[in-house]
């Protein structure tokens, strides 16, 4: 997806700077932190922030305290971290793209406004997606699998971890982009998408490709490409999707992960951030912890996520408009 | 590696010091928060998770396990003593566990439900050792429309639980299928019954309608109860051993629950559960005097004990063979290996085997351990129902509102637990019974979304319940079952 | 005649907690095809199946005896309200205050008199409370009243 920048979120930002007293927070962090993971313990997003705030507590010199609210695809994690804020600027969330971006128009709404109430602070990681089938399906490449998907309407089934979720929004993206319609099936976990695909009752899925790989690595499941503008570090050998089967050059479409305040945090304290986890990510043991896990680290400027922000909620919208057209 | 090199490897694997002393610690802290109401394994595995990162990822995993399977030992003593299921699992228990120990019987009771954890759990992994292939294949045949099948017969199979009119518990089945539809609608993204409330999007609470429905409901109950206020008499060791009538009633129920527990906790989903009820539902079909069930049965305790405990050890099948999770709590497990650099998967027995090896091993020495710890705890245990009730109730209030609040920590819960107490208190005055509820709100869910995605999948054509061979098994033993009961009814009016 | 109450209510309040939810769901969830069933198909059985259930319950009650339980409603309203303090107390009052207050509460409907006993108890439950969930299982929950 491409990230073209704003208007309005470069001037929501010059604004905030302007606004903000000059480092008021000469004594910041005067306690510990913490970080509202809108998932549960143990789950990627929330080793994805352990990961980042176990660095960065001994960096500030203050614990940082990871806060467990999980539920409604993370929404529950943004809002707690809202309703929790005090103005002591201690008070932050890590979160996917989904509250972020198609949360609002999934829900209807989801009791913040992202532009007015979430200040971001900076992108952490991406993870791609992979399209995966089973071995024994027949489907050899992408080519194939898109001239299968041409051969009648709905001809092929895919599954996703459920309506709305960046594996629905990915496939429905590409069927769109390939001229073909597929069968929807949702599902609650990677682990039932999987058992699914190799147990033949559906024929692919866009997957985490960390979900996938022991799969084809036990030579029960393959990969037939990747959603990234590059190969993926942990799946290297799958080609990138973009350019492929009569798919466009641009066809990229990522999960990411962020770390973001509430609206009205001191604008000094999110760079002081910002600079932290920057220099958290360039730590290549880290890199290599995230990549464990399906994260590629991505860092960047806080204005950099604000455009990914509202870039990705339109693309996504886009597609969630033609989902409901149908 | 052959499955007895596989086994002596594991054994002297998880014998090492460094590595006895996680599952040691892994599944005394399992008992601990499986006694604790509504604590389960998840607060404490993820309470454990930072240590993970310090120590080897085998000795992770086994310290993590062993809190899974240690916490439906503890689990079992709540619901004996106090009538407080954390799980619908325990809630099983609780139909005739509690009975036995308001009859002077918790000793009894408490050891019953250790014996057959822990007979339960060694029959789990002679299966898992033996049967791991065959179940794992198993496991990926099984399709939407196989597994919504298998839970309908279920809930038929269950239906007569715990009341004596039949329309009474399926009218508690239909009330709980009904609310599990409360939250987002999997297939189609509906907000339904939410009214707004973001807290309800993923659905009620299981722990806080658990907790509502049992225990708060039963401390108003007992409040005033005069029973219940005195200091219960000195219960002499004679009373809280086994007499040779209950230990003759114990095997045959414990081999059953242990079969039920060891295929169905296979499936990934919901094996555990399913399996404790039908335990529960064999044992009374079979039993010579079913009436005796609810009212402190002893093969009420032994059968499901043992069929969820079974279920708890070969709930690893999948998640070990394919590295494909049956559950959040696996999940978990899985992601702490992960963090270790070992990916998961297919590849995983024969990459490292001593993980595999010496995860079954320390099945085995933890499930040993957790019987020596527990049986002596018995009479710590029983003698906690010789404090006043009335010192007990408030703190077994407090107790189950943290409980329920660990699961996700929003106070919504809490004041949930409140609105479901009231509920469960009227239920409870009019003789409905809500493990069944229980039941429906479990399996509800389960059945609605396989049940819609086998029509998705075959394209709409509902003799996909018929063509699969699995799924027509099913339908023909729910036929069965219909029938048969239906004759018995028909005799009995005779 | 003393008639069987709990049948005659209990089944006319499924029946009609059935209908309210079918027609809810009938009303603003869409029914779909068999192919795609839609988000209010089950709803819509399942509240039906209830209302049908409740009325198979409470109809032949209505002409049969029975004996009437006896309720609680004091100790119920000590109870919820206990539950309920310590639910929106939590965040506001903190663990300590919550527990105390609730304990209190909980308490009152007790066949005991006196004030020392449940001051001595809650003082006992705050405190085991505290050692288990915050320093034991290290929930993060905060101790004390929220200031300003």
């Amino acid at each position: 997806m491409m990230t073209q920048p704003t208007r309005r979120a470069a001037l929501g930002c010059a604004l905030a700077l302007v606004a903000a007293p000059a480092l008021a927070q000469d004594g910041w962090p005067s306690g510990p932190l913490h970080v509202y993971v809108g998932f549960p313990a143990g789950s990627s997003p929330d080793v994805l922030a352990r990961i980042i705030t176990e660095p960065l507590a001994e960096r500030l010199g203050q614990p940082v305290v990871i806060e467990n609210k999980p539920g409604a695809g993370g929404v529950i994690g943004v809002q707690q971290m809202l309703a929790n804020a005090d103005d002591d600027d201690l008070t932050f969330g890590t979160t996917i793209n989904g509250p972020l971006t198609t949360a609002a128009r999934m829900m209807g709404d989801t009791g913040y406004d992202v532009g007015a109430d979430i200040a971001p602070v900076t992108l952490i990681a991406t993870s791609p997606l992979v399209l995966a089938v089973a071995e024994g399906s027949g489907i050899e490449d992408l080519q194939g699998f898109v001239d299968a998907a041409a051969a009648g309407d709905q001809a092929l089934a895919y599954g996703s971890v459920g309506q709305g979720s960046g594996a629905h929004l990915t496939a429905e993206l590409f069927a769109d982009e390939a001229g073909v319609s597929m069968l929807h099936i949702p599902f609650t976990s990677y682990a039932e998408v999987t058992t699914s695909i190799i147990g033949g009752e559906i024929d692919a899925g866009f997957m985490a490709p960390s979900a996938a790989a022991p799969q084809v690595e036990a030579g029960s499941m393959k990969m037939l490409g990747i959603t990234s503008a590059e190969p993926f570090a942990q799946a290297p050998d799958v080609p990138v999707i973009a350019g492929q089967a009569g798919l466009p050059e641009d066809f990229r479409a990522e999960l990411w992960n962020g770390l973001i305040a509430p609206a009205g945090t001191d604008a000094a304290v999110i760079e002081r951030l910002n600079t932290e986890v920057t220099e958290i990510l360039a730590d290549p043991a880290v890199q290599e912890q995230l990549l464990a896990i399906g994260w590629q680290a991505a860092p960047g400027t806080a204005d950099a996520m604000a455009e990914r922000i509202e870039a990705d909620t339109a693309m996504w919208g886009g597609v969630i408009d033609r989902i409901e057209a149908q | 590696m052959s499955t007895w090199d596989g086994l002596l490897t594991g054994l002297s694997f998880a014998l090492q010091p460094g590595v006895l002393i996680y599952c040691v610690l892994g599944v005394m802290l399992g008992t601990f928060v499986g006694v604790l109401p509504g604590i389960g394994a998840m607060a404490a595995i993820s309470l454990l998770l930072p240590i993970t990162y310090y120590i080897s990822a085998e000795a992770a995993l086994i310290m993590l396990a062993g809190v899974y399977y240690g916490a439906q030992y503890g689990g079992a003593v709540a619901s004996i003593l106090l009538r407080l299921p954390g799980t619908p699992q325990s809630a099983v228990t609780a139909l005739d566990g509690y009975p036995m120990a308001r009859s002077g019987r918790a000793g009894v009771a408490l050891f019953a439900a250790m014996a057959s954890s822990f007979v339960g759990s060694m029959l789990g992994i002679l299966v898992l050792v033996l049967l791991a292939g065959w179940l794992s294949r198993a496991a990926t045949a099984f399709g939407a429309a196989d597994y919504a099948a298998m839970m309908v017969l279920g809930l038929v199979a269950a239906s007569t639980i715990g009341s004596e009119r039949p329309a009474k518990g399926f009218a508690m089945i239909a009330l709980g299928m009904l609310l599990g539809c409360i939250g987002t609608d999997v297939n189609s993204g509906t907000m339904r019954f939410t009214f707004g409330r973001t807290e309800l999007l993923d659905g009620v609470n299981l722990v806080a309608l658990a907790m509502g429905l049992f225990g708060v409901a039963e401390v108003i109950g007992n409040v005033r109860d005069p029973d219940r206020q005195g200091v219960a008499e000195r219960i002499g060791l004679r009373q809280m051993a086994p007499r040779r009538e209950d230990l003759r009633r114990m095997p045959l129920p414990m081999l059953r629950g242990a079969s039920l527990g060891s295929f169905f906790g296979a499936l990934p989903g919901t094996g555990s559960t399913l399996s404790s009820f039908l335990s529960y539902a064999l044992e009374r079909r079979v039993a010579r005097q079913p009436e005796r069930f609810g009212h402190g049965a002893i093969e009420g305790v032994s059968g499901p004990e043992a069929a969820n405990n079974s279920a708890a050890i070969t709930a690893f099948v999948p998640t070990l063979t394919l590295g494909i999770p049956g559950d959040p709590i696996m999940a978990l497990m899985l992601g702490a290996l992960v963090i270790h650099g070992v990916q998961p998967g297919p590849m995983m027995l024969e990459a490292r085997p001593e993980m595999f090896w010496g995860l079954v091993a320390s099945f085995g020495i933890g499930n040993l351990l957790l019987l020596v710890l527990n049986l002596p705890l018995i009479g710590i245990w029983v003698s906690m129902l010789r404090i006043p009730f009335r010192l007990l109730y408030p703190a077994i209030l407090i107790f189950v509102c943290l409980g329920v609040y660990s699961v996700r920590g929003l106070t919504f819960d809490i004041v949930a637990v409140a609105g479901i107490g009231l509920a469960g208190y009227l239920l409870a005055l009019a003789r409905f019974s809500p493990a069944l509820l229980l039941l429906g709100f479990v399996l509800g869910p389960l059945i609605e979304t396989n049940l819609r995605r086998a029509l998705l999948i075959s394209r709409g054509d509902p003799m996909v319940f018929l063509e699969r061979p699995i799924s027509a098994g099913f339908v023909l033993a729910i036929a069965a079952l219909l029938l048969l009961s239906a004759w018995q009814a028909l005799r009995r009016r005779r | 005649m003393q008639r069987d109450w709990p049948d005659i209510l209990g089944g006319f309040a499924l029946a009609a907690c059935g209908a309210a939810a079918a027609g809810w769901a009938w009303l603003h969830y869409d029914l779909g095809s068999i192919r795609q069933m839609g988000a209010g198909a089950f709803p819509v059985a399942l509240g039906l199946l209830l209302t049908v259930l409740g009325l198979i319950v409470a109809l032949p009650a209505l002409r049969r005896s029975g004996t009437l339980p006896r309720a609680e409603p004091w100790a119920a309203c000590a109870v919820l309200a206990s539950v309920l303090t310590f639910g929106l107390g939590l965040r506001v009052l903190g663990l300590v205050a919550a527990t105390a207050l609730a304990v209190l509460i909980a308490s009152l409907p007790a066949p005991q008199r006196g004030w020392g006993w449940r001051l001595a108890l809650a003082a006992c439950v705050t405190g085991l409370t505290v050692l288990v969930f915050r320093l034991g299982l290290q929930m993060s929950l905060p101790l004390w009243p929220r200031l300003g």
